[in-house]
């Protein structure tokens, strides 16, 4: 599965446009017992703790989003969108992170 | 050099004004203990030996040093007053939790600042976090005020709304209608037939009691999924409604509105298209 945000795929002809491919998660409510474990986000040195939680949640849309790709018989996903959008919650750590594309099928090109 | 020897004077001359000022309290104690002046066998001497301390300590700090140097002899006096009046020679109360009371209470007054962060945020934070106390308190009592106002309890609580990702996606791109987020798709024919636009508030849903934040927070998720697709399905009707059968360089944006973020705002837009000679195959 090829993913691009770019609108055509280089050296490839999009054969059919498939569709609307979205993949959404939320992170927060686990993050604060999370950071509480995590004694470095105190004494500081920028932990690494926040950005992995974001990191699964990138991970769980994009997936989800590649799932519905290929029930729609897609080969690839352009003109990519990940956005990342606070919610607020408990002192704004809720955040909605959502990542949505074009399901395409391509083939290479003949010559 | 001059400023350490005046500063050694001057601690010296502390140490001698507060050794005079415990002294006089314990007078002072000694003397309520010996006329037993006391209401309910409670000796106001426990409040009087402290006062007596602070008092002269102060007035002999201001006379010989000039500044004020915190009482530290009626503290002192607190603490013997306490170890003497409530644990060695305890006439009155026995060894019960009214004593410990007590004690934190006259302590509470010598150090208030210590000792009610330590009461309500230490001691009451660790307990509330580990139990989670004061939730099932509060989640109780609103469990009861809707009961007593004979209000139907809400219907979601601790179920979970049901949202199919595969069934979403199926209606989304079976409308006869081809939504895509790239700007300029160089393989299709179309025209284009003008910026189009849809938008829906959705309420944060403040219902979901005796729900675990991870279960809200799925809730939430879901709420957001449905407004999604209902914004995509609206979207795509308008532009049918021009004429179009597509969209092109199609947005969905999420925020945070209403006061104090009570709303989430969901967008959807991007460009209108008629599609002239294509196979759509869905």
């Amino acid at each position: 599965m090829i993913l691009t945000s770019a609108n055509t795929l280089e050296n490839k002809r999009i054969k059919e446009y498939k569709g609307l491919v979205t993949g959404e998660s939320l992170i927060g409510a686990n993050i604060y017992k999370d950071l509480f474990s995590g004694v470095r986000d105190v004494v500081g040195g920028r932990t690494s703790r926040y950005e992995e939680e974001i990191k699964k949640a990138r991970d769980i849309a994009l997936e989800s989003m590649k799932e519905k790709a290929k029930q729609l018989n897609a080969n690839a996903i352009i003109g990519l969108k990940i956005s990342y959008d606070n919610l607020g919650g408990t002192m704004g750590n809720t955040i909605l992170i959502t990542a949505y594309g074009t399901a395409v099928l391509y083939e290479e090109h003949e010559n | 050099m001059k400023i350490d020897k005046q500063r050694l004077g001057n601690l010296q001359k502390a140490f001698n004004v507060i050794a005079i000022g415990t002294l006089s309290g314990l007078a002072v104690y000694a003397l309520f203990l010996y006329l037993n002046i006391a209401i309910f066998g409670w000796n106001l001497g426990l409040i009087f030996a402290p006062l007596a301390a602070g008092y002269v300590e102060t007035i002999l700090a201001r006379r010989f040093i000039g500044e004020d140097i915190g009482a530290i002899s009626a503290f002192i006096l607190f603490l013997v007053t306490v170890a003497y009046g409530f644990i060695i020679n305890n006439p009155t109360l026995g060894y019960n939790i009214i004593t410990v009371g007590s004690i934190v209470i006259i302590i509470q007054a010598a150090i208030p600042t210590f000792i009610n962060y330590f009461g309500i945020v230490v001691v009451v934070g660790t307990l509330s976090y580990l139990t989670g106390f004061f939730k099932k308190i509060t989640d109780r009592l609103v469990h009861h005020i809707r009961k007593l106002m004979n209000k139907p309890e809400n219907k979601i609580i601790d179920t979970i709304a049901l949202f199919s990702e595969t069934e979403s996606n199926h209606l989304l791109n079976s409308q006869n209608f081809i939504y895509i987020t790239s700007t300029d798709p160089k393989d299709l024919d179309y025209d284009i037939l003008g910026f189009f636009y849809v938008t829906k508030m959705v309420e944060r849903n403040n219902h979901l009691i005796n729900l675990t934040p991870e279960k809200v927070e799925k809730e939430h998720l879901y709420d957001l999924k449905q407004a999604k697709d209902e914004c995509l399905i609206r979207l795509a009707d308008k532009i049918k409604e021009s004429g179009g059968n597509g969209i092109v360089d199609l947005d969905i944006l999420y925020f945070l509105n209403g006061i104090g973020g009570s709303e989430f705002q969901i967008v959807a837009r991007g460009m209108g298209i008629k599609i002239k000679e294509v196979h759509l195959t869905f």
